[in-house]
C-alpha cells in the first residue's frame, strides 16, 4: 500500500509530459567527445537527463528501454526545413512565405502545424528538432524569421520564436529588386538606418538602452524591430545565399557592422573556407548536392563540408535532399547526406555534431547532448543513424518516448498480406 | 539505314501488300536516329576475392569475375588467371552496372535557367498527343548528370519524355560515356521505348486555359482510348494503300503490336488499373509503370499483367497523387511476385539507387519483410534490363553478357561505399584512384567557381 502511494505520488509529482526513463545497454554518443560511451544507461527524468554511467544500474520502477548494444545519439535536428508549414502541393496546405506588399517581416511559428504528416514521419525518422526557415517574402531581401520546432506529440511543435533574421541574396525568380547588387544595397540600408535610429535614440535621451526589450511588437516588422537585435548581436542574421562573390559580401558585412551572420546553403562556401572561419561565420549546409540547380551553385560539391570544417567553420547540415526531400523526407534525406559528407572526407564524429550540437549552438543557445543536465531529447537506433538502411527504435523527446510510427508504417502494414 | 526493332510479323499482316516478296519491317520499326555507339578499347581484367552479387540473385564470397573483349568470361571461385590484369577486391562488392529506367538527363540539365522555365525539352507539350517526338533529338549530351551517375556506378540509363502529355513519345537508351551527340552514347537493340502518363499532370496541364487536352482523369482514359482506335483504323486504311504515313499513328500501333513498350507514368491503384484495363482492351502489355506509389494495394493486377514496376523509396506527399506511398514498396511487391525495379527520375537521387533500395529495405524491415542483397541488387541491375529489353545482355554478370559492372568499395547498400572502378563493354569508365585532371563534361570545363 505505501509502496503503491509512492509511486502514484511520483507519477503525479512528475509532469504529464514526463516520464522516468533508463536506457540501458547503449553505445551512447554523448557528443562530448567523438567516441561513443559503450554499455551506458542513460537515465532520464522530468524531461531532462539524469545521468549517463558505463554499465550503470537501473533505478527501480522505471520503464526500461533496452537498446542491445546500439548506438544512441541525441535527437537530431535538422538545420534548415520547412516541415510544419507544408503538408502537400495545394497553395491552401502551405504557408512557407508571406505574402504581404505591405509588411515585412514574416513568423512562421504562428503557422506551425505538429498534426501534419510530415511531423510524424521525421520523428520516425529520429529528428526531435529543427530549424523552420522562411520563404521569400514580397520585401526583399527580408523573408522572415525563422523558428525552432521540437517535433514533440501533438499540435504545439513550437520551440523557439524568431531566432534569427532571414534574408535571401542571389539570382531567382523571387528577386523583385533587380540584381544581387541592390538586395545588398536594401540589406545594408536596413541594418545602416536601424542603428543609426538606435544611435539617435541614446542620443536623445543621454542614456545607454537596453535594446533587448521590452521591444514593442517586436517581429511584426522584423525588418525594423528584430533588426535591432541583430545590430546589438543578439539576433543573427542568416544569409541563404550561394555564390562566392554573395558569400564574401556576407563577410565583409559582418565586419562592417560588428553582427553575426549565419550563412544559409552556401553552394560555394568551400571557396571562400578560410574567410569564413576568420569571420567566425557557421554555414548550414546540404550536404548531398552536387549538381547546380542555377548558376549560383556552380562548384556544388560532396567535401563542402569537409573542407569547411578542416578550416574551422562550424557547419550544420539543412536544405538536405533538395526540392522534394528537404521537406517530405527531411529525416532520411538528414541523415543520408551527413553519410555522404562522411564519404567524402567529413569524420563520423564531425558528422554527428552537424545534425545535433553545431545547429543548436548556431540557431540557439547550445545543448543537443547526452550529458547530465541535458534536454530528454534522444533516438534509439539499430543501426549507425547516418546509414539510410538504419530504422529508429525509439524516440524520446522532453522525456517522454513518442511514436516511431509515420502513417507510411501503418499504410504497409495494411496491405502487408494483399497479394 | 534503318535499325529494326522485334519482331516483323505484326508489320507483314498490317502492311505487305498482297504478293509482296520480302518481309519489310513497319514504319514504326524503323529508327531515323541510329546509335553510333562504339565500345571503348576493353581492359581486360581478374577481380580477385569479391563479394560478388550477380544481379539474378546469386552471391558468392570470395568470388573472381573474368573480363576479356568486353564481355564477362567467367563468375566463380579461384578462377585461373588467362594471363590479364589482376585487381585484388578483397572486402570490396561486384555487380552489374546499376540501371536507371528514369531519367531526363540531357533534357531538364542543370543550372536550368530562363529558357528551361520558358520552354522545357523536357517533353512537347503543344498537344497531348506527342506521339511523334523522340526524346534523343532534344538530348544536350554535355549534361552533368551523365558523369555524375557513371562515378556512382550507373552504366546504362534510359531516357524518357516528361509526363505532362498524355502520349509523351519514343524514349532512348544510353550509355553514360562521352560524346558530342547522344547518338555517340545510344545503346542499339534493346526495345524501343514509349512514354505514357496519367493523372494529375496530364489533366492539370488540359486544364489551363491556354492547353489542349482532357481535364479530368476520366478525360484521360478516354482520350487514350480514343487515340488507339484512330490508330487501328489509320492501320487498317493505311494497308489498304489508302493513307500517307502519320507518326503519331504509326507510335500508336506499334504500341498495339508490341514493338513499342510502353512506360506509363502513374500513380494511384485505380489509375494504374484503368490504363492496364486500356492495355488489355487493344491487346498489349504495358512494359512497366512507373512512380507506381500505389502499385502496392493492387499487386495481382500488375502480376497478372505481366507488368513492372518502377518505384522511388521515398518519394511522397509532393503532389495530391502521391500521398499514399510507402517506401516499402519494392519489397512488398516483390513478395507478391511483381517484376520491381528502383528508379530515379532526378540526377541527383539517380546517382543513389542503391541506397534508395536500401531505404526500402529497411521499410519493409519494419513490417516483418527481410529483404537480403542479392535480392536488393536485382531492384537496380537485372528487373531494369528485362524492361528495356536487355535481358541477356546487360544486368546480370554472367558468362557471355557484356561487362558493365562495378566493382564498390564496400557494401553497395551502404552510404560510405564508392564505385571504385565502373566498367562499360569490359572498358574502364570511371576509375576513381585516377580522377580526371579535367572536368568531363564540356559545361563544366574552364568555368570559374567550378573547381
Amino acid at each position: 500500500m505505501i509502496r503503491t502511494i509512492a509511486m502514484l505520488l511520483a507519477l503525479t509529482a512528475t509532469p504529464a509530459a514526463a516520464q522516468t526513463i533508463a536506457v540501458t545497454h547503449a553505445e551512447a554518443w554523448t557528443m562530448e567527445s567523438g567516441e561513443p560511451v559503450k554499455d551506458a544507461t542513460i537515465v532520464i527524468e522530468n524531461g531532462k537527463i539524469v545521468s549517463v554511467t558505463p554499465g550503470g544500474g537501473v533505478p527501480e520502477g522505471v520503464r526500461v528501454i533496452d537498446a542491445r548494444g546500439k548506438p544512441v545519439t541525441p535527437g537530431l535536428m535538422n538545420g534548415a526545413t520547412q516541415v510544419g508549414l507544408i503538408e502537400t502541393a495545394s497553395a491552401d496546405t502551405r504557408d512557407q512565405g508571406s505574402a504581404d506588399e505591405r509588411n515585412a517581416g514574416f513568423d512562421p511559428s504562428r503557422a506551425l502545424n505538429g498534426n501534419s504528416t510530415l511531423v510524424s514521419l521525421i520523428r520516425a525518422d529520429g529528428i526531435t528538432r529543427a530549424l523552420i526557415y522562411p520563404s521569400p517574402s514580397r520585401i526583399p531581401v527580408f523573408a522572415g524569421e525563422p523558428a525552432i520546432a521540437r517535433f514533440r506529440e501533438g499540435v504545439d511543435i513550437l520551440g523557439e520564436r524568431e531566432v534569427a533574421v532571414y534574408a535571401v541574396i542571389g539570382g531567382g525568380a523571387w528577386d523583385r529588386v533587380g540584381s544581387r547588387a541592390q538586395q545588398w544595397a536594401v540589406l545594408r540600408k536596413a541594418l545602416g538606418d536601424a542603428k543609426r535610429a538606435m544611435a539617435a535614440r541614446d542620443a536623445g535621451d543621454g542614456k545607454k538602452r537596453d535594446h533587448r526589450g521590452p521591444p514593442p511588437g517586436r517581429g511584426r516588422r522584423a525588418g525594423e524591430e528584430l533588426i535591432r537585435g541583430v545590430i546589438v548581436g543578439e539576433t543573427p542574421l542568416a544569409i541563404h545565399t550561394n555564390r562566392e562573390s554573395d558569400i564574401r559580401e556576407a563577410i565583409r558585412l559582418a565586419s562592417e557592422f560588428g553582427i553575426r551572420v549565419i550563412i544559409v546553403e552556401g553552394a560555394q562556401a568551400w571557396r571562400a573556407a578560410e574567410q569564413l572561419a576568420a569571420a567566425k561565420i557557421p554555414v548550414v549546409l546540404d550536404p548531398s548536392t552536387n549538381l547546380p540547380g542555377g548558376f549560383d551553385e556552380l562548384g556544388a560539391r560532396q567535401d563542402n563540408a569537409a573542407i569547411l570544417t578542416r578550416a574551422g567553420v562550424k557547419v550544420a547540415f539543412g536544405l538536405a535532399g533538395g526540392r522534394i526531400h528537404s521537406n517530405y523526407n527531411a529525416g532520411m534525406a538528414l541523415r543520408e547526406g551527413a553519410g555522404i559528407a562522411v564519404a567524402n572526407g567529413l569524420s563520423y564524429a564531425e558528422a554527428l555534431r552537424a545534425v545535433t550540437v553545431n545547429p543548436l549552438s548556431i540557431w540557439s543557445k547550445g545543448g543537443g547532448t547526452l550529458t547530465a543536465g541535458a534536454d530528454a531529447d534522444l533516438v534509439v537506433w539499430d543501426g549507425d543513424p547516418l546509414e539510410p538502411s538504419t530504422n529508429v527504435t525509439a524516440v524520446i523527446i522532453e522525456g517522454r518516448q513518442l511514436s516511431a510510427r509515420s502513417r507510411q508504417d501503418l499504410l504497409a502494414e495494411r496491405y502487408k498480406d494483399v497479394r | 539505314m534503318g535499325v529494326r526493332f522485334g519482331s516483323a510479323i505484326a508489320a507483314v499482316a498490317l502492311l505487305a501488300a498482297p504478293g509482296a516478296a520480302q518481309v519489310r519491317p513497319a514504319p514504326w520499326q524503323e529508327d531515323p536516329f541510329p546509335s553510333r555507339y562504339r565500345p571503348a578499347p576493353p581492359d581486360d581484367m581478374l577481380l580477385r576475392g569479391a563479394t560478388v552479387l550477380d544481379g539474378a540473385g546469386g552471391r558468392i564470397e570470395g568470388g573472381d569475375v573474368l573480363v576479356r573483349g568486353g564481355k564477362i568470361v567467367a563468375v566463380g571461385k579461384a578462377l585461373a588467371n588467362p594471363g590479364v590484369r589482376e585487381v585484388d577486391a578483397k572486402g570490396r562488392w561486384v555487380t552489374p552496372g546499376v540501371i536507371d529506367v528514369h531519367t531526363h538527363n540531357g533534357t531538364f540539365v542543370v543550372p536550368l535557367t530562363d529558357i528551361d522555365r520558358e520552354a522545357s525539352d523536357v517533353a512537347e507539350v503543344s498537344s497531348p498527343n506527342g506521339a511523334d517526338t523522340w526524346i534523343e533529338t532534344a538530348v544536350n549530351p554535355q549534361d552533368m548528370g551523365f558523369d555524375r551517375g557513371l562515378m556512382n556506378g550507373v552504366t546504362t540509363m534510359q531516357i524518357l519524355p516528361g509526363s505532362t502529355p498524355i502520349f509523351a513519345g519514343r524514349s532512348v537508351v544510353v550509355k553514360p560515356v562521352r560524346g558530342a551527340t547522344v547518338w555517340d552514347m545510344k545503346v542499339s537493340g534493346n526495345a524501343q521505348g514509349f512514354k505514357m502518363a496519367c493523372g494529375e499532370n496530364p489533366k492539370s496541364w488540359g486544364a489551363d486555359d491556354d492547353n489542349e487536352g482532357p481535364t479530368s482523369r476520366q478525360g484521360v482514359i478516354a482520350y487514350m482510348r480514343q487515340a488507339f482506335l484512330d490508330a487501328q483504323a489509320y492501320g487498317r486504311e493505311r494497308a489498304a494503300g489508302k493513307m500517307g504515313r502519320d507518326l503519331k499513328k504509326e507510335a500508336l500501333l506499334g504500341i498495339i503490336a508490341g514493338d513499342i513498350r510502353v512506360n506509363l507514368h502513374c500513380y494511384r491503384a485505380n489509375d494504374i488499373a484503368s490504363v492496364l484495363a486500356v492495355a488489355k482492351e487493344f491487346g498489349f502489355r504495358i512494359g512497366a509503370i512507373h512512380h507506381a506509389t500505389e502499385a502496392y494495394k493492387i499487386p495481382g493486377l500488375l502480376r497478372e499483367s505481366g507488368t513492372c514496376a518502377a518505384v522511388w523509396a521515398d518519394w511522397w506527399g509532393f503532389k495530391i497523387e502521391a500521398q499514399d506511398a510507402v517506401r516499402a514498396e519494392a519489397p512488398l511487391l516483390e513478395r507478391a511476385g511483381v517484376c520491381v525495379m528502383m528508379h530515379s527520375d532526378s540526377a541527383a537521387d539517380g546517382q543513389r539507387l542503391n541506397i534508395t533500395a536500401a531505404k526500402a529495405a529497411a521499410a519493409g524491415r519494419r513490417i516483418g519483410i527481410e529483404t537480403p542483397p542479392e535480392t536488393m541488387i536485382k531492384w537496380t541491375t537485372s528487373n531494369p534490363a528485362k524492361l528495356l529489353g536487355l535481358a541477356g545482355r546487360v544486368g546480370t554478370l554472367k558468362a557471355g553478357y557484356q561487362a558493365d559492372l562495378v566493382l564498390w568499395s564496400g557494401d553497395p547498400f551502404s552510404i560510405y561505399t564508392k564505385a571504385d572502378l565502373v566498367l562499360i563493354d569490359g572498358a574502364v569508365a570511371w576509375d576513381r584512384s585516377k580522377p580526371p585532371a579535367a572536368p568531363v563534361s564540356d559545361f563544366e570545363l574552364g568555368r570559374g567557381g567550378v573547381r
